[in-house]
């Protein structure tokens, strides 16, 4: 990597800074002198969240994917930090989840009426990645091809940085 | 905008009254200009990622027939070989050439003006989108061009193609050669679908068939994509193979996460002197001075651990997106490097600078 050039708003750069951050609060939280397989997960569902959730933060809104994993992260933690009180917050997130699935299902009603004449055959991988990219449920074929490329773009970021901080730390 | 919108059309399906010998020559003069095309246009390569994700897909070259354009025929012909000339393309734009010259055609007639060599001509609005678009093609790596896409137009060239196909004239053999270069000539910046013979005209199926034209430009998109996917033939053993990446993606960050999850931070490292000071000059200066004192404070930790991580690290080192020596140089010595070295702060802002270069 030459490391004379180093774009300061690229999508790597943003992500590095988002996700470092994030994992120092995470270290700080917690001292990792306990070595239980029961911490060790819980770090390590921490850690995949602040990745998911720096990844999908350095794509802001501009991409149905991460507009998706954002929601679902804070659903989750919404859910997750309501799960012991009684929370106005669970409800309303619960409706806005309501209202979102509504919204998604018509969309899907609508679309098998035109996958008859559109579909090239494809319905099944379409399938597939639909449900591997996040927020993909609603999209057409087009858009999701599209949707894809870019997930798999950020993917591969994430993947060698989190690489690098890996090898950083095993050194 | 009817003539303009004509401009953009071939006129190889000559069913004007009187141009049935111009007809021939025109076809005469298209089939080897065609097969110029195709063995140009199969060498192309597939896009530029930012590109086309910023860009909509090109769609198919309509190609149509205008019958207004028919008297324009017999004017303009003395200047196609100086059109040619005048044209700089790169290589694999012979079609926009074609587009150009008939567009440019299209705006002499309307124009009422044979001296039109000049490069003034092109001031017409649809024989400058091809030149804008030939001018920005070297700046990408595909013609993956924004389309002028105009239902109206659409609409007036199913109508015109209707009455094309009552009209039929002799020319069936042209218009078989356009249609194989229509299936090519994906770099127009029109929107155009062609309506192959024996196809449905109506605007659904014209509709339809551009969507799968964009799906299947995506799809080159994403083979480029997905590593080991060019050669594989056939979109769906692709979709399985985009599938397969995808998942091994997320596994692998799911893994990645595990292990820095295990991973025991023993430095905290200044996120500010990573991102605040200039890059440049930063790494300038530090990168000989890092060479040597890579220091791994781990090692002084203990000796098993030591082993472990040396193994892990070596172990990394073969899936490491580094590629440096001195790290290599620096596993096989750890001891000689470590011996310079006290203070954990120091390491610690050379560690950070470190991963500030590889970043």
């Amino acid at each position: 990597m030459n490391p004379q050039h180093l774009n300061a708003s690229s999508l790597k750069s943003r992500f590095t800074r988002r996700f470092l951050r994030a994992l120092t609060k995470i270290n700080a939280q917690k001292p990792i002198s306990s070595s239980s397989p029961r911490e060790i997960f819980q770090r390590y569902g921490r850690i995949k969240a602040a990745a998911d959730k720096s990844m999908a933060n350095s794509v802001r809104s501009r991409r149905t994917w991460s507009r998706a994993m954002l929601w679902k992260l804070r659903s989750r933690s919404y859910r997750q930090a309501s799960s012991g009180r009684r929370s106005a917050v669970k409800t309303s997130t619960t409706t806005s989840h309501q209202a979102i699935r509504k919204k998604t299902n018509h969309e899907k009603e609508n679309k098998p009426t035109k996958t008859g004449e559109d579909q090239v055959g494809f319905v099944v991988q379409a399938d597939e990645l639909r449900e591997l990219v996040p927020g993909g449920e609603a999209m057409d074929l087009c858009n999701l091809l599209d949707e894809t490329a870019h997930y798999i773009k950020c993917l591969t970021t994430q993947v060698q940085v989190m690489k690098k901080i890996v090898d950083f730390y095993s050194l | 905008m009817e003539p303009n919108t004509g401009t953009a059309e071939t006129r190889s399906n000559g069913t004007a009254s009187d141009g049935d010998d111009v007809a021939a020559l025109e076809s005469l003069q298209f089939t080897d200009e065609i097969h110029r095309l195709i063995s140009a246009t199969t060498t192309n390569n597939a896009s530029s990622f930012t590109a086309l994700l910023e860009l909509p897909a090109p769609e198919a070259v309509e190609l149509l027939h205008s019958p207004e354009s028919a008297k324009l025929m017999a004017a303009p012909a003395p200047n196609i070989e100086d059109f040619k000339a005048s044209f700089h393309f790169p290589s694999n734009s012979g079609l926009i050439e074609r587009a150009a010259r008939f567009s440019l055609f299209a705006g002499v007639g309307n124009n009422n003006n044979n001296t039109s060599n000049s490069p003034e001509t092109p001031s017409n609005n649809p024989s400058a989108n091809p030149q804008k678009a030939v001018k920005s093609e070297p700046a990408e790596t595909e013609s993956s061009e924004p389309l002028v896409s105009d239902p109206t137009v659409e609409k007036r060239c199913i109508k015109r193609k209707d009455r094309e196909k009552k009209v039929k004239g002799s020319t069936k053999k042209s218009k078989t050669a356009m249609n194989e270069s229509s299936e090519d000539a994906e770099k127009l910046p029109y929107v155009h679908v062609r309506a192959r013979r024996g196809q449905a005209t109506d605007s659904h199926s014209l509709a339809e068939r551009a969507r799968r034209e964009k799906i299947n430009a995506r799809m080159k998109l994403l083979q480029e994509l997905v590593p080991g996917c060019s050669k594989i033939s056939g979109t769906a053993l692709v979709l399985d193979e985009i599938i397969n990446h995808v998942q091994f993606l997320q596994r692998q960050v799911e893994i990645l996460s595990m292990r820095l999850a295990t991973v025991n931070p023993r430095i905290d490292f200044d996120l500010d002197s990573i991102f605040t000071t200039e890059s440049g000059s930063l790494m300038d200066s530090n990168f000989p001075s890092m060479v040597m004192p890579l220091v791994w404070p781990e090692v002084q930790v203990n000796g098993n651990r030591q082993q472990y991580q040396q193994q892990w690290h070596f172990d990394a080192l073969q899936q490491a997106v580094w590629g440096r020596e001195e790290v290599c140089n620096n596993y096989i010595t750890p001891e000689n490097s470590l011996l310079s070295y006290d203070s954990s702060a120091n390491s610690a802002t050379l560690h950070s600078n470190q991963m500030k270069m590889e970043l």
